[in-house]
């Protein structure tokens, strides 16, 4: 096991240079995870994989950039999604802080950390989507959504049971992308990022 | 007489309103939303219906024509005024409360719906409609330079050019990855359960690639001395159109206008 001398992280040291080429990676592998899920029609966004990705290699702050990024990116094709900015940025935060306490090397801890990814990503979707947008934002899920509210249900619990599901499906398999992809990293890769050698150790118990 | 390399990269526009100081226009599109937010304060009719949003409306295609850039800006348009479109009829024939207005088999127009349904859809088409005229009319390039210009560190002007160059790269990258791994044998049409297991064999390639192509980068950039203190010199630079104060002055007396007639309605009341 690596001992960790230096367990204090300041936010300026998380901001290296290879750790600030991570982020347009992180920001184009956001962009192109949306772009194949349509192009394979599969029934999810799968737009936070590259948030996750990097949150998970280079903690918190560096997860926070890169949701931001995305949103303004692709904000400037279609302005609402500047409104979604919080709910990248939390992603990325909630992600960074459990790859820094180590979370993703047990199972029954990632499972934690992903309901815990879930249920934060709705807590701040949800005030968004509902006093902005009134409770639906013309994606495929808003047409359930719309017709749980038709049916009488809450604003709040018809956007919370639709959407909240979906989202906690979509983080769940967007997390296991990224352990396959960090699986595959090497060991010299991932020593230069913050939170690499959690998952070096994991491969040496592997063996 | 042949134009060096310097001359060629400069953005040089006719349109003094398109050729606008990137901040100028985001001063604009910042009054612009406190406008709109305080004219939705503004109810109108018995139904209490923020009305003024409409004709406030009218301003956005009015800036997207005397920018010459009406065309554009209406195609980025189209996905803001779907979700629009479908928020106001949502809004208006499920949310209930208040009283009934109109009646046809089970579609009903309620009073609560119909006031959320309005103004949620106006003010989306105003705020996100303001946003598209900035950014329609304002190229990455500039946006990135003028990052620069406001004291903004270097590395954010870099990240953030360097993010959209990597989409493009990214983009056409796992169109190729994707066309070999079809070539290797892969599905990628079928039902569900194979369409989603041809995503992971292409996206890890991808990022892959990424991951160790960003040390080389690192290199290329700390080569060319990025991180080097002091003066920076720049191949391409921004033009202020000479509007600017005028433009701003006259968002500013609107702005300033809009508040005053609802402080006035205020006291009014």
């Amino acid at each position: 096991m690596i001992k960790d001398e230096n367990k204090k992280f300041s936010i300026k040291d998380d901001f290296s240079m290879l750790a600030l080429l991570i982020i347009p990676v992180g920001v184009a592998v956001n962009f192109v995870g949306g772009q194949l899920a349509s192009l394979l029609k599969l029934p999810m966004y799968l737009d936070t994989i590259g948030t996750i990705f990097t949150a998970m290699l280079a903690g918190p702050w560096l997860g926070a950039v890169t949701g931001l990024l995305t949103n303004i990116v692709t904000g400037i094709a279609n302005p609402v999604n500047f409104a979604f900015i919080p709910v990248s940025v939390v992603a990325g935060l909630v992600t960074g802080a459990f790859a820094r306490a180590n979370f993703f090397n047990v199972w029954w801890k990632w499972v934690i950390a992903m309901v815990a990814m879930g249920v934060a990503s709705i807590l701040t979707a949800a005030p968004i989507v509902v006093l902005m947008f009134g409770g639906v934002t013309g994606s495929g899920a808003s047409l359930i959504t719309a017709t749980v509210m038709a049916a009488g249900a809450n604003i709040w619990t018809a956007f919370i049971g639709t959407e909240g599901l979906f989202n906690i499906l979509d983080r769940i398999v967007s997390f296991l992308i990224c352990m396959s992809v960090i699986k595959v990293i090497p060991a010299r890769n991932l020593i230069k990022f913050s939170c690499g050698k959690f998952y070096i150790k994991n491969k040496k118990e592997e063996k | 007489m042949e134009k060096t390399f310097t001359e060629k990269i400069q953005i040089c526009k006719k349109n003094k309103i398109a050729g606008l100081y990137p901040t100028t226009k985001f001063q604009v599109v910042i009054l612009f939303s406190i406008s709109t937010i305080v004219l939705n304060s503004i109810k109108l009719t018995d139904f209490k219906l923020a009305l003024l949003l409409i004709p406030w409306f009218l301003l956005v295609p009015f800036m997207f024509a005397i920018t010459g850039e009406f065309k554009k800006c209406m195609k980025a348009m189209k996905a803001i005024s779907f979700i629009a479109i479908f928020i106001m009829v949502v809004q208006t024939f499920i949310v209930s409360g208040g009283k009934t207005l109109w009646v046809w088999h089970f579609i009903a127009i309620r009073e609560k719906g119909l006031q959320t349904g309005l103004s949620l859809c106006f003010l989306i088409l105003n705020i996100a409609g303001i946003f598209v005229w900035l950014f329609q009319s304002t190229s990455t390039k500039e946006i990135t330079r003028c990052l620069e210009d406001t004291k903004m560190s270097f590395k954010v002007a870099y990240i953030f050019a360097s993010t959209l160059e990597m989409i493009k790269v990214f983009s056409s990258k796992s169109k190729i990855i994707l066309d070999a791994q079809r070539a290797r044998g892969v599905e990628t049409e079928g039902n569900l359960f194979i369409r989603a297991k041809a995503f992971i064999p292409t996206l890890v390639p991808l990022i892959l690639g990424g991951i160790i192509g960003s040390e080389e980068r690192v290199l290329t950039l700390e080569a060319r001395g990025f991180s080097m203190k002091g003066n920076k010199t720049h191949l391409f630079n921004l033009k202020k159109s000479g509007y600017e104060r005028i433009i701003l002055t006259i968002s500013i007396i609107i702005t300033i206008l809009i508040l005053a007639g609802r402080i006035y309605l205020w006291i009014m009341n």
